[in-house]
């Protein structure tokens, strides 16, 4: 699961199951049947239709359906990684820039479904291969995904398959998206007949001006009405021409019938003279229809006779449905994966995911529209989209039984499912020595059923989803949740305390409750050693960047306190080797040093001031300092600059920089309405924080 | 992972590719070139071949396939743009995207029109191989770009699993601190060090420790100890193994430290060999001193060590090893695209992209000193400028001139021919083997007098911006005959109804005012839906129009619907700012309220009506 925040802990992990696979690779052929080596269901363009049929049935029986989602990458710049001081709003948008970046290629949805009869839970693990591909639509630009080159190292560490992403992936339209693209489909459409109106003025606009063309344009007419006649003719019962003679004059045009008027197909013209017999039909013919249908793939133009100004009015109107039928179809296809997203909304199946807040931000980003700005507008969208989320990570972490089974080691995916399922990890089945307390599970793929499955392949989403599931159904079943009675999982009041909980960062242990939208720091024994720490308080820090490389923390402390006083710094914590924050032991400390650091580069030049204690701080004449909530506003910029110092310059040069400077100088004022505008958070975040200074 | 799960993955992957390419090869005509495909697997075997390719060869054509071109209409480089605002463009695309390939063709032009082409494609995929910090820590994807490569049956796993990584050698300077491995060279002996008192203390101090250090090693040598001893020694003296030499570190606190360290060795002791280790983040930690056994011994160990380093770099560089071959070869560098091309190569090989398009050239101009960029060749044969792809450019040669080229590829491709990329590299060939017949620019006066009249200038004639807005007014033949206007007369109007068309803007804007009313004033066209720009045809009306919309004065009801405009400045500013954004509209109107700064730039642009930006292409 590549939404895990910490990439090292992931390879890690990796390492070591590698080192244990030769272990138990023995045991578990040895016990295999034959039909446990089974692929997994890997789902791309071609057999999508199909898949998505059968998982209609699946979801619509399942019990909670796990997901689990692998991606281009993580964050779109180091510093942009968690931090301790990132208050809940940073966390926010930092999830936010990753899941706006990055694209999502691989996506695993497993239902498992409670078959009483077996005692056994029967999962349907689901491969699906996605690529932001543009279908429909005229801009491109928001297709665009960035890639994180460790993330792509990482994800041809384990084998994925790129070329079945680019070439096979399924493409998806998100709710907003399939609204723009509606919109500007029947806009387009709207404005069509009073195109139509004004093509007699348009005419004139077409410039004859090569004399090919008007040969072209004459030699036309002459056809069109040598046709157009002959056809008169005909239907009048006149003479008919001899069929050489019709031969050698219509011999580009094919005569076909198009609702059964007759018309001619032309072929093998290039779009300039498609246009200018599109005039020469519009001004010499009236009863003559010149109209564009679409033959599969391609469009193909033709000219329809009709019997009156009624029956051509009739005619383009059949044909303009037509085209807008066809553009539904087209957007209705486009959705494409989207459908996944819709089933398994509608159904309000309990979704399980392990620590999926970036998982969920994706699936908010991509398939529902562009995510709000702030936390507690956000919640609600998720609200709407799944009413019932349960993080397994949240789950392991926060119950003292589970904890007790998990014996406190890591609660990564793959240990995780190592330690709680171990006779579905090794491929033993549950049956024999395995303990009493072990969920079975069946994993069926088509028509083929195993009840000791294991594809093995781990960080691919849909393995990575059905051992979530497994994770989760085996915690239910230590907490004691009967899976027989017939009441739905979602309503169980042991898991009500864990449900709609999201680790927003699981190294601070900071969660959501997408219920009520409120956060709070986990206070379980994990963190515990954290409480002796000084705790953050957001008005006290001060971001400073752009010092030069030489300078660590213990100088810039040095400095700061020569000034400030001895006690004045509470700590200094390093976001990358251009920044750090600094929290000062009071609010006013940091209006004080914004004030004096401006005044100190105003006169740089005065002779006192090389002497300065800040002198080593300002000198190379980049440095640039600001309170938190720049801090935040650079979060939420969409540049992304790899070095902090760079991102901030880019950020304040280019946007407000002038009113950010202002607010610099205009201290303290501004230290008031800085304690206004966060006072809320700070109160419930700032205070009960843990901090690791440096 | 077990093996099953991964041979069915690779079985899976092979068979899509082989189906998907069997659809497509007989569905376009293709050129089958034998092209050297090179990954990580054959890279140094390559570069040995290429090597003698390119001193045997009179020309170097480079391709690059990259994950992207542009992120929104806009960003392509348009017909108004100054060349410092292609280069700050093509600047923007150069940061953002990344190269999967990079085809190199050394090639001659040998007598009876006969082109002799060595055409490699080296699949390029830049990671973090000496795990010290990604050297390219993200990089941006078109889903279309890469659609469309897909369709063409681009490789995508064989150019992540196995593409060949390279540092730039910006990179390259800052990866040497951080590995940390020693180093023997660097150090000059400088006669003229006046030491201070501390200075003699510590030389004093250190050639102590250095004679004692010796001394035991020696004694050591003659009896052998048991282990306890020995080790006890190591302990006591602070002495560690060098590979199989006996060496000892010694702390430094500064550069003037480790000058006077190895001055005092290399004077008092032949056998001593000293190595500085650099420190992380940059500077130096510590002097290793090595004892050799000889005289001979310190050669070879001074031999080890060099080729050692060598060794290292040249896994530092990766593929920039070729960029390198090219650079010193001197030869002339044919490109298709020189703008775009070399912006992505200064900036993955050499340094990050200067501010600058003056900056930008010098640079450069120092690696690649001689550059010819065959869209600028191809507008003195014609009205080319329509002909930007390859195989049109290559088919309107052929109908219109008698150019007869045999393009001979001697060495074989060796792989199965549905991986034959890079064709591109060899149509830039055909193309300049063309061109250069055309224009009677014969092998012959290629080989006698490279700097000849004829050829003078198509050389190193650095074509910026490749629709025509170069500053060297030498080469504007347009059959459309532009009208040359000054930048201070376009104006950028957005806040109009999204999908407009330009002629009912002008329309609108005709009606809003009795200047605007008379013929041939100004124009009007739609850089995107959003977006349109108006040029004006006498000078001094931009600025009333400016003026009369900000103020809503002239042109109230213009203003009351929302109109909103500003001045090319504006536009300037945008593109310096690196925050491109996809929307024009949206990004000027948030740089013309953050100041209206006016900036005396009089550079003049062309307008020409035909190279305006068509709506129906966006």
């Amino acid at each position: 699961m590549i939404s895990v925040m910490k990439q090292r802990l992931m390879v890690r992990a990796f390492t070591k199951t590698l080192t244990l696979i030769p272990l138990y690779r023995p045991s578990r052929t040895a016990f295999c049947t034959a039909s446990s080596s089974f692929a997994i269901k890997n789902v791309t363009k071609s057999n999508f239709d199909s898949s998505l049929a059968d998982l209609r049935r699946h979801v619509r029986d399942s019990d909670f359906v796990a997901i689990d989602l692998e991606m281009t990458g993580v964050t779109s710049s180091p510093w942009r990684e968690s931090f301790e001081f990132d208050r809940f709003d940073v966390r926010y948008l930092k999830v936010k820039d990753s899941a706006e970046k990055f694209a999502v290629v691989q996506f695993g949805v497993c239902p498992f479904r409670w078959d009483p009869t077996k005692q056994s839970f029967i999962a349907h693990p689901h491969n699906f291969y996605i690529f932001p591909r543009q279908e429909v639509g005229a801009d491109d630009s928001s297709y665009e995904f960035l890639c994180q080159t460790s993330s792509i190292d990482f994800l041809a560490k384990y084998q994925f398959d790129f070329n079945m992403c680019v070439k096979e992936g399924i493409s998806y339209l998100s709710r907003a998206q399939e609204a723009d693209v509606r919109l500007q489909l029947h806009s387009s459409h709207e404005y069509e007949p009073l195109d139509s109106q004004v093509t007699s003025k348009d005419i004139k606009d077409v410039p004859l001006v090569r004399m090919a063309d008007i040969l072209f344009v004459e030699r036309m007419r002459n056809k069109i009405s040598d046709w157009h006649d002959d056809l008169l003719q005909i239907r009048n019962g006149g003479s008919q021409r001899t069929p050489e003679d019709s031969n050698v004059s219509v011999n580009q045009f094919q005569t076909i019938f198009f609702k059964t008027r007759p018309a001619i197909k032309l072929d093998a013209f290039t779009s300039r003279q498609l246009r200018l017999i599109k005039s020469v039909v519009e001004k010499s013919f009236n009863d003559l229809a010149y109209i564009r249908v679409s033959d599969g793939s391609c469009f193909q133009q033709i000219i329809v006779y009709t019997d009156s100004r009624l029956d051509r009015d009739l005619l383009m109107k059949e044909v303009k449905e037509s085209h807008l039928k066809e553009a539904e179809m087209k957007i209705e296809a486009a959705i494409g994966f989207r459908h996944v997203i819709d089933l398994l909304s509608s159904e309000q199946k309990l979704i399980v995911g392990h620590n999926c807040f970036l998982d969920i931000a994706h699936i908010c980003r991509k398939f529902v529209g562009p995510l709000p700005s702030s936390l507690e507008e956000y919640v609600p969208l998720v609200q709407n989209t799944f009413p019932f989320i349960i993080d397994t990570k949240i789950l392991l972490n926060a119950n003292n039984i589970l904890q007790l089974k998990m014996k406190k080691s890591s609660t990564s995916l793959a240990k995780a499912f190592a330690i709680l399922c171990p006779h579905i990890a090794s491929g033993v089945g549950s049956f024999g020595s395995a303990l009493n307390s072990s969920v079975a599970v069946e994993v069926q793929v088509d028509d083929m059923r195993s009840s000791n499955w294991n594809s093995g392949a781990k960080h691919e989403a849909g393995y990575d989803a059905f051992m979530t599931g497994c994770i989760f159904a085996q915690s239910c079943n230590h907490l004691g949740i009967d899976f027989t009675s017939h009441s739905m999982l979602t309503k169980q009041d042991k898991l009500q305390h864990y449900i709609n909980h999201l680790y927003l960062s699981w190294s601070s242990g900071d969660i959501v409750d997408l219920k009520t939208g409120q956060t709070r720091t986990e206070s379980s024994a994990l963190n515990s050693y954290k409480t002796q720490q000084p705790k953050i308080l957001f008005p006290n820090i001060v971001i400073i960047w752009g010092f030069l490389s030489k300078l660590k923390a213990r100088e810039i402390k040095e400095s700061l306190t020569k000034v400030f006083g001895l006690t004045s710094v509470t700590s200094i914590f390093h976001l990358d080797k251009t920044a750090v924050f600094v929290q000062f032991s009071k609010p006013e400390l940091v209006s004080d040093f914004l004030k004096l650091k401006s005044e100190m580069e105003k006169k740089k030049n005065d002779a006192i001031y090389v002497l300065h204690p800040f002198s080593d701080l300002l000198e190379g004449g980049l440095t640039g300092a600001a309170c938190y909530e720049v801090y935040k506003e650079i979060c939420e910029s969409p540049v992304s600059k790899v070095l902090f110092a760079d991102q901030a310059e880019a950020v304040c040069v280019n946007s407000e920089a002038k009113v950010l400077r202002s607010m610099a100088h205009k201290t303290d004022s501004f230290a008031d309405s800085e304690s206004a505008i966060d006072s809320k958070t700070a109160e419930t975040s700032g205070e009960i924080l843990g901090l690791v200074s440096c | 992972m077990p093996p099953f799960q991964m041979l069915r993955r690779r079985f899976l992957c092979t068979q899509t590719s082989t189906f998907s390419l069997n659809q497509t090869s007989s569905n376009r005509r293709r050129p089958q070139w034998p092209i050297k495909q090179v990954t990580k697997s054959n890279f140094s075997d390559s570069l040995n071949e290429i090597n003698t390719h390119i001193s045997n060869s009179d020309f170097i054509a480079l391709s690059l396939h990259n994950t992207g071109s542009y992120s929104s209409p806009w960003h392509r480089i348009l017909p108004f743009d100054t060349s410092e605002i292609a280069y700050l463009k093509a600047k923007y695309a150069a940061n953002k995207f990344q190269i999967l390939q990079f085809a190199v063709c050394p090639f001659s032009l040998r007598v009876s029109n006969k082109l002799e082409a060595h055409p490699f494609n080296f699949h390029l995929f830049q990671r973090d191989e000496l795990k010290i910090g990604s050297p390219c820590y993200s990089f941006s994807c078109q889903p279309s770009y890469l659609a469309s490569m897909a369709r063409e049956d681009f490789d995508f796993n064989r150019c992540i699993y196995d593409g060949i990584s390279y540092l730039s050698r910006a990179q390259e300077a800052a990866a040497k601190h951080q590995i940390g491995n020693p180093v023997s060279s660097g150090y000059v002996a400088q006669s003229s060090l006046s030491r201070s008192v501390a200075d003699n203390v510590f030389v004093e101090r250190v050639k102590t420790r250095v004679g004692h250090w010796i001394s035991a090693c020696k004694r050591s040598d003659m009896k052998a100890d048991d282990a306890l001893v020995n080790s006890l020694r190591k302990l006591i003296l602070g002495g560690d193994e060098y590979g199989s030499r006996p060496s000892l570190n010694i702390d430094v606190c500064s550069e003037r430290q480790v000058q006077l360290v190895f001055e005092m060795v290399k004077s008092r002791y032949e056998n001593v060999v000293p190595l500085t280790i650099p420190a992380k983040g940059g500077g130096t930690q510590s002097v290793r001193v090595v004892l050799t056994s000889s005289k001979e011994d310190r050669d070879l160990l001074e031999k080890d060590l060099k080729n050692m380093e060598e060794e290292q770099s040249k896994s530092i560089r990766g593929f920039r090893e070729v960029i390198e071959l090219i650079s010193a070869s001197q030869k002339p560098v044919i490109v298709h695209n020189c703008l775009n091309d070399f912006t992505f190569i200064h900036s993955r090989f050499i340094s990050p992209l200067p501010p600058t398009k003056d900056e930008f050239r010098s640079s450069l101009h120092s690696v690649f000193c001689d550059i010819r960029d065959i869209n600028h060749l191809m507008k003195e044969v014609g009205p080319l400028n329509k002909y930007t792809n390859l195989p049109s450019a290559i088919s309107y040669l052929k109908r219109n001139f008698f150019a007869p080229v045999e393009i001979d590829i001697t060495h074989k491709a060796g792989m199965e021919e549905c991986k034959n990329h890079g064709h591109n590299v060899v149509r830039i060939s055909e193309l300049f083997a063309r061109l250069c017949f055309i224009l009677k620019l014969t092998p012959e006066a290629q080989h006698d007098n490279l700097d000849g009249p004829l050829t003078k200038p198509y050389s190193n004639a650095f074509n910026l911006g490749s629709n025509g807005f170069q500053e060297t007014d030498s080469i504007n033949i347009w059959t459309h005959n532009p009208k040359k206007i000054s930048i201070n007369n376009l104006v950028f109007l957005w806040g109009f109804r999204s999908g407009i068309s330009a002629g009912k803007l002008k329309n609108m804007l005709c009606k809003s005012h009795d200047v605007l009313s008379e013929d041939d004033v100004f124009d009007v066209r739609l850089i995107d839906k959003n977006c349109a720009i108006v040029v004006f045809w006498k000078n001094g009306l931009s600025e009333w129009f400016l003026d009369a919309i900000g103020s809503g004065d002239g042109l109230r009801e213009l203003a009351a619907e929302g109109l909103m405009v500003a001045g090319y400045d504006t536009y300037t500013r945008v593109c310096k700012s690196e925050i491109l954004g996809t929307d024009l509209a949206a990004s000027l109107s948030e740089f013309d309220r953050a100041s209206r700064d006016h900036v005396d730039d009089s550079a003049e642009v062309y307008w020409n009506s035909e190279l305006m930006i068509n709506f129906d292409d966006l």
